[in-house]
């Protein structure tokens, strides 16, 4: 078990870096050089190259590259362009909103597939039939258009929620909640119908193992076949799916940060991507990496811990 | 696994059946799937010609209308007209979607076959590298890249398909391994065919449904990204209209016009729909193994069966005086729910502390009747006629909250793979005191005493250790001495034994018999033993059932059975038997029996057994019934069994010559 988490954490670090050199190229491919994105069109040329002369711009890449690693690892991503303002803190202030969104959105959508998954394996028939009318409709519907819907019916129509905006935690935690709920409806109703069909064809899958039969031949009532044997069972392949959905609704939550006006990471991106604001762009980037990959990590463990078979080992 | 072995011009004969065409327009979702994208693609590339309006055309007088006579679709907030911009950007959002799933799938399948052909070390990277990349928040950078490169389309696409492809390598890699270890693929290789030969030739034929359905759902996949990118205001450049684009500016009027939403939002998620449709009508799995819990569905279907058997039941007499312990199978048949019948007028008695052998190859209908006994038929089979009497009560009209009852606690199983017969999640200790705490209403820590002693009785050393363990963490033998234990936590009085010994290694195989023979001993119950081996059968049987495609063939004492078969299939069992015959009569020949059981579907009205019967001849052509057998309680199915018995016939050590068989069976039939 030790080998296997050291194993996962080097193959984390990897990930990251190898993102890191991506976002670095990727940056240095931008159009316009530092300084003329910094000053603006119409700042002489003398004044641009003196910016970048100071940024370092046309020192060789692998100096650049580790400055930034430097810098980076004690916990600064450099400046804005833009603003000048410091990127890390920047990002800091933002990483609440996105974490808060795309935990909310995990979580909703995990409880909600779940239990719309079982239902559909469980109860068969009609039953299983409307589910899969629901989700099919719901993968298919884009995650912006249904949040416009929800900002239509509880917002315009009925003043349920605040169509827009965000509160943070410390100002007003019951303001915060409402804030978030329609943004993490909007993302979750996606990921919920994804984590349902995984749960449903996993816990199909259970039902047919043999084991449920000595179960049955024991006389075990159904409830505790069902939600004790079967969804334990069914339980490694459901946690890999919400590891998946965690990943996907990161990115989901650009969407949504736009479309509720959340100043989040995802509206970072998009700011920084419109401005070509070089470190904004890649500071963000390798935070959300690492974002998404430690959590991946701990919901990874997580299923190995739930199987007997590599816990033991 | 038995490599199935195709030849391979057959193979790529059939690669474009395997895109199984009719499965998608069997099914009505894939069916109008198909039809919606056709419709779309075409009216996409003849826009120009129909289109009622150009797309910038702006109407001043209908300004955010809903649908009018003019504009059907309504207009926007420019009173451009939505029905002929929708189109205009058809083309464009299915072209450019295109680019993603030819780049994530190509690249995709090749990853896959590469990793498939080269062997172990590249699959090691490949399957490492395309790990990374699927734990990569990929909307972030594509952001980054369109940071980089700007908003063309076509390359961000191309890109996104490139993060894709590490799912689809996902997807296709299982199964372009097994298609590259098949048999006839190792002879192409010795033919000398290249390795790209015989990718190209033998696995990329076998991937192509599967290439197709992941090419339906990345399809989607795109469309929805692109459409999300260009809500963002990372769409074509303005004014070229996108669906995104269009649906972003909706809901700029969601407060004064919400009617904006629906034309866009529809056509998009339709097309979408219709996309996951196609995917889902080819990719669906053609046949799921059966479930061991039938849903709530089908058990409120059973319920109805159910009362409808027992209604039958009632009229027909039920004579046997309800005794204890005593099991009496009356003309049993069970059958697929509205299909064939497996098992058909099956009739055996029981007495407590006795045990039955239930005898014959697979797929004569053996597990299924033994199944039966316990209500446990795999769903979608079921009774569906005749009576099992337990002590009197009929089981075959039960319903499953009356077996539930009896389950365990009067009747108890134990089955073939002792290893997926105990759940893998839990340890032993939980599975065992759990049980005994349902079964015998006891305390935890009288449960857990009573564990100890059960596995001790089975002749497990160190209980306690075993009772911490995880069902892995043990040996076969060991696995079905704990099954034996679980199935005695009930007490129960017959125990219905499915081939209990079959998996399990010779040596273990005896040891588990001679404790099943010592239980019946102590408790006086009595049991159901499925067996194909009548080693077994000589062991520890009192009576014989022989079983042949669905029916009893011959029934009666063991020892009468053993030392004179009336049946050619009893005898035919006996002589391709190696442990049935005594080391002295060993002939030097073991017969073999020539043929396969045959299928439900396939049975003959006459003996079931003819076309692989030596004696078979015209008087075989006809039903057959039970007829006692002149020996003690015995019963035999074979209209030539006193001639055999008579004139001592034997079953020969030869094969029977097919011609002979083939020509007896088309003579019966004319
Ligand atoms: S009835 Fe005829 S075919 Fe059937 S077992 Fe007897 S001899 Fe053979």
């Amino acid at each position: 078990m030790a080998l296997f988490i050291t194993k996962r954490l080097l193959m984390a670090l990897a990930t990251v870096l190898v993102v890191a050199v991506l976002a670095f190229l990727l940056v240095h491919a931008m159009p316009g050089s530092p300084g003329a994105v910094s000053l603006g069109a119409g700042a002489s040329q003398e004044a641009i190259d003196e910016v970048n002369r100071r940024l370092g711009w046309s020192d060789p890449l692998l100096v650049q590259f580790f400055g930034w690693l430097g810098g980076a690892v004690q916990g600064d991503l450099g400046v804005s362009l833009i603003d000048g303002r410091s990127v890390s803190a920047d990002l800091a202030s933002r990483l609440p909103v996105t974490a808060s969104l795309a935990a909310g959105a995990t979580v909703l959508s995990a409880v909600l597939g779940v239990l719309l998954g079982v239902t559909a394996a469980v109860r068969g028939g009609l039953a299983d039939r409307i589910v899969g009318g629901i989700c099919g409709l719901a993968v298919a519907l884009p995650a912006f258009w249904i949040g416009i819907i929800f900002v239509y019916l509880f917002a315009v129509q009925s003043s349920v929620f605040p169509a827009t905006g965000y509160v943070p935690f410390e100002v007003s935690p019951q303001d915060w909640a409402m804030s978030l709920a329609l943004p993490v409806i909007t993302l979750a109703v996606g990921g919920a119908a994804f984590i349902a069909r995984q749960t449903r064809a996993s816990m199909l899958e259970a039902l047919q193992q043999e084991h449920i039969r000595t179960l049955r031949a024991t006389a075990t009532p159904t409830w505790k076949i069902l939600y004790i044997h079967a969804l334990r069972y069914a339980s490694l392949p459901i946690v890999a799916g919400i590891a998946l959905q965690f990943i996907g609704l990161f990115g989901g939550s650009v969407i949504a940060e736009q479309l509720f006006a959340m100043p989040g990471l995802g509206q970072a991106v998009q700011n920084s991507v419109s401005t070509h604001d070089a470190p904004s762009v890649q500071g963000v980037v390798v935070i959300a990496t690492v974002v998404v990959v430690a959590v991946n990590l701990v919901l990874e463990l997580a299923t190995k811990f739930l199987d007997p078979k590599l816990r033991a080992s | 696994m038995i490599p199935s072995v195709a030849p391979a011009p057959l193979q790529r004969k059939n690669a474009l059946a395997r895109f199984s065409a009719h499965r998608l327009f069997a099914s009505p979702a894939g069916l109008a799937g198909v039809i919606w994208l056709a419709a779309i693609v075409a009216a996409s590339l003849t826009a120009p010609w129909w289109l009622p309006f150009k797309t910038e055309d702006q109407d001043f007088t209908a300004v955010l209308s809903g649908p009018t006579a003019a504009h059907w679709l309504g207009t926007d907030e420019l009173g451009r007209d939505l029905l002929s911009r929708i189109f205009a950007a058809a083309a464009g959002t299915l072209g450019t979607s295109l680019i993603t799933v030819i780049v994530g799938v190509g690249l995709g399948t090749v990853l896959a076959m590469l990793a498939a052909a080269a062997g172990e070390r590249a699959e090691a990277v490949i399957s490492r590298v395309t790990e990374i990349m699927m734990s990569l928040p990929g909307t972030v950078i594509i952001l980054a890249v369109i940071g980089a490169v700007g908003t063309n389309i076509p390359l961000i696409m191309a890109i996104l398909g490139v993060l894709i492809s590490a799912g689809i390598y996902r997807v296709m890699l299982g199964q372009a391994k097994s298609l590259q270890s098949q048999l006839y693929v190792d002879a192409a290789k010795v033919d000398g065919v290249s390795t790209l030969g015989i990718s190209l030739r033998h696995v990329l034929p076998g991937l192509t449904n599967t290439i197709v359905v992941q090419s339906a759902l990345i399809f989607a996949v795109g469309m929805l990204i692109q459409a999300g990118l260009a809500f963002i205001g990372f769409g074509p450049p303005i004014p070229q209209p996108s669906w995104g684009g269009m649906i972003q500016g909706a809901s700029q009027h969601v407060y004064d016009a919400p009617w904006l939403m629906v034309p866009t939002g529809a056509v998009l998620a339709l097309t979408v729909l219709a996309a996951n449709a196609i995917g889902n009508a080819l990719g669906k799995a053609p046949n799921a193994s059966a479930s061991h819990l039938p849903s709530a569905a089908a058990r409120r279907q059973r319920v109805k069966a159910v009362s409808a058997l027992a209604v039958a039941a009632t009229a027909a007499d039920s004579d046997a005086a309800p005794a204890n312990g005593h099991l009496s199978v009356r003309g049993l048949s069970v059958g697929v729910d509205g299909g064939p019948r497996l098992v058909t007028d099956v009739s055996f008695d029981v007495e407590q502390g006795t045990v039955l052998g239930l005898v014959g190859e697979s797929g004569c209908g053996k597990t299924m009747t033994a199944l039966s006994l316990l209500g446990l038929l795999p769903s979608g089979v079921a009774a569906a006629g005749g009576q099992i009497l337990w002590n009197g009560k009929n089981l075959a009209a039960a319903t499953d909250r009356e077996m539930e009852a009896i389950r365990g606690r009067e009747i108890a199983l134990i089955s073939q793979e002792p290893m997926r017969a105990l759940d893998p999640m839990f340890t032993v200790g939980y599975q065992l005191t759990s049980a005994i705490r349902r079964l015998r209403k006891t305390g935890k820590a009288d449960a857990r005493k009573e564990a100890l002693s059960l596995l001790e009785k089975v002749g497990i050393v160190d209980a306690e250790r075993i009772l911490k363990t995880y069902p892995h963490q043990i040996s076969g033998g060991m696995a079905q001495r704990v099954a034996i234990a679980l199935a005695l936590s009930g007490r129960p009085r017959l125990l219905v034994a499915d081939e209990p010994t079959t998996a399990l290694d010779v040596t273990v195989q005896a040891e588990i018999l001679s404790l099943l023979r010592s239980l019946v001993k102590d408790t006086g119950m009595s049991v159901v033993m499925v067996t194909h081996d009548l080693g077994v059968v000589a062991d520890i049987c009192d009576n014989v059932a022989v079983m042949y495609a669905g029916q009893v063939v011959e029934s009666g004492r063991t020892a009468n059975i053993l030392d004179s078969p009336r049946h050619p299939y009893t005898l035919a069992l006996l002589a391709a038997d190696p442990h049935a015959n005594s080391a002295a009569d060993m002939p030097d020949r073991l017969a073999t029996i020539s043929g396969q059981v045959p299928q439900p579907k396939d049975w003959p009205a006459g003996c079931r057994f003819a076309a692989r019967c030596q004696f078979a001849g015209s008087a075989c052509a006809t039903p057959v019934p039970l007829l006692a057998s002149g020996s003690e309680d015995g019963l035999v199915r074979c209209v030539k069994a006193d001639e055999l018995a008579v004139e001592g016939l034997e079953w020969l050590a030869t094969e029977v010559p097919t011609h002979r068989v083939l020509k007896i069976v088309e003579k019966d039939l004319a």
